[in-house]
């Protein structure tokens, strides 16, 4: 009793119109078309939240959600570099309530029995579900950096990996530093959430540091030999910000083996380092619920059926996006956002006894070399043994010899893809 | 409450109502599919000013455009790229639904 009452209280805290018009669909799904819990108002959660209704409105759909609003990590390299503000990336999902009747419930979800299939919260409400979807993004694991902390992060070393505070605090310590600093960016090893994010972090750290602090430096102390996109940010940053920015393989000690939050240094296999500014990307799990669920593997990420994307540890439950073993898709915003589109087709099949769509999947991850300078990576997959996969002779990379006009071409399509992406996903 | 906030509350209800029949998406192979143009051509709901449109145009035309993005005889940014993960049977079918939707 208690616990439904203090539910009633946050639905009403989320503004008098969620609350009444939810009701009818509430009243309409019961016992009839089903219902779906959906945990995460991510690009995976909120997507499927909102397809779910897209097919069938009679599904009644509850998304909970532990934040009030959304800070999305695409675009936050812009904040970084000052030529976007942390407000313009930041949304809320409102529509998802008032254009699509998605029951909006903010809390935490705590625990999931998959056997009596029901999710529940921080606040000790139980939520019941016919399916379920867990779209948790990443865990940081910040024992796996000895050293650094939870406190290093949020106060001298930021890892600005879930944007919001932490992408603010590390654009304040850039506008702190003096120029002739040197900025140190840690990238983990794979898997982890986008792939291509750390580069264009340097690219647009480095596009800030040309236009105000020209005789810094960035070193990229990396833990990996390769990484997304690698060919076209080298030549971009040769050609945009020659002499300012050096990689530094794991083959080549780049990896980190710890920091010293005080002195404010790193130490890596080729020694040891002083950074005015020091980014710490940590490594990363899926996010807590899904491990707490019981739903991931002993490395930390969840396996799923290509197919479906439902749960290979549980009936009834889908993981999708960040928190996925997704095959050859990179963890992206726009990867969670198709993977939730067959979730739901999926979902909805299933409520109705039907035989589901065939499962295509896609991506486009846009990165900024400058401003006027944009690259992408864009590819379609399907199901296969080893989980989505490529569509042989399809997709790739942006050419690696192209002109300005394409170059800028591109940055104008990144801008454009994030307002509809944006409406894609929070309605 | 007054006689205000219940207008306003009703006006919503309908509004959403309506908005949702509008754009129900039937169960099949090339409807999902064609979900996947929305992240960055917008869709129904948002159509974006940044991108080539593509909801609306004659079906003739966009298949067109496919086969030629496809085969690079239009040069294109990352069409070229997408248009190759699908069959021309599959572009056709992609073609005629955004043709109607």
């Amino acid at each position: 009793m208690t616990s439904n009452i203090s539910r009633r209280k946050i639905l009403a805290g989320l503004g008098a119109t969620a609350g009444l018009f939810a009701a009818p669909h509430i009243a309409r799904a019961q016992g009839s078309a089903g219902r779906v819990v959906v945990i995460g108002g991510g690009f995976g959660g909120a997507t499927a939240a909102r397809y779910i209704k897209l097919f069938s409105p009679d599904i009644d759909v509850v998304l909970v959600e532990r934040d009030a609003t959304y800070v999305t990590c695409p675009f936050s390299n812009y904040v970084l570099a000052g030529i976007r503000d942390i407000n313009s990336i930041t949304h809320r999902r409102d529509p998802l309530g008032q254009r699509y009747g998605v029951r909006l419930v903010r809390g935490e979800a705590t625990a999931v029995d998959t056997s009596a299939r029901s999710v529940k919260l921080k606040d000790g409400a139980n939520l019941p579900y016919d399916r379920l979807v867990v779209a948790p993004g990443i865990e940081l694991n910040y024992a796996g950096v000895p050293g650094w902390s939870e406190q290093a992060a949020n106060t001298v070393m930021p890892h600005a990996w879930k944007a919001g505070p932490q992408t603010v605090l590390l654009r304040r310590q850039l506008e702190a530093m003096a120029d002739g600093g040197t900025v140190i960016i840690a990238p983990p090893a794979n898997p982890f959430r986008c792939p291509p994010g750390p580069y264009e972090r340097v690219s647009m750290i480095a596009w800030y540091l040309k236009t105000h602090k020209p005789k810094s430096k960035i070193l990229i102390l990396d833990a990996k030999d390769a990484f997304s996109k690698q060919g076209l940010f080298m030549a971009g940053w040769e050609s945009q910000y020659p002499g300012m920015i050096t990689w530094i393989a794991g083959k080549d000690g780049g990896k980190v083996e710890s920091v010293d939050p005080k002195g404010m240094t790193v130490i890596a296999g080729f020694g040891k380092e002083k950074g005015a500014v020091i980014n710490v990307i940590p490594p990363q799990t899926a996010g807590k619920i899904a491990l707490d669920a019981g739903l991931a593997e002993s490395n930390g990420w969840c396996a799923v059926d290509p197919n479906n994307f439902a749960s290979r540890k549980a009936q009834n439950v889908y993981v999708l996006g960040d928190a996925s073993i997704a095959g050859q898709m990179p963890k992206s915003g726009t990867s969670a956002n198709s993977q939730a589109k067959v979730v739901a087709a999926n979902i909805v099949a299933s409520l109705r006894g039907v035989q589901p769509p065939a499962a295509v999947y896609h991506n486009t991850c846009y990165s900024l070399v400058t401003p006027d300078y944009g690259i992408s990576v864009s590819d379609t997959y399907r199901p296969g043994s080893q989980g989505p996969t490529l569509v042989p002779n399809s997709g790739g990379v942006s050419p690696a010899r192209a002109d300005a006009a394409h170059r800028k071409a591109e940055a104008e399509y990144t801008m454009g893809w994030y307002a509809s992406i944006i409406a894609d996903t929070f309605g | 409450m007054s006689f205000r906030i219940h207008a306003l509350a009703v006006a919503l209800v309908l509004t959403a109502g309506s908005a949702v029949a509008q754009q129900r998406i039937p169960l099949n192979d090339t409807a999902l599919a064609a979900q996947a143009c929305n992240v960055c051509h917008g869709s129904q709901s948002y159509l974006s000013p940044a991108m080539p449109a593509i909801r609306g145009v004659d079906a003739a035309t966009l298949y067109t455009a496919l086969i030629e993005l496809k085969t690079d005889k239009r040069p294109s940014t990352i069409m070229g790229r997408i248009s190759r993960g699908y069959s021309d049977e599959q572009l056709k079918a992609l073609a005629d639904y955004l043709s109607k939707n």
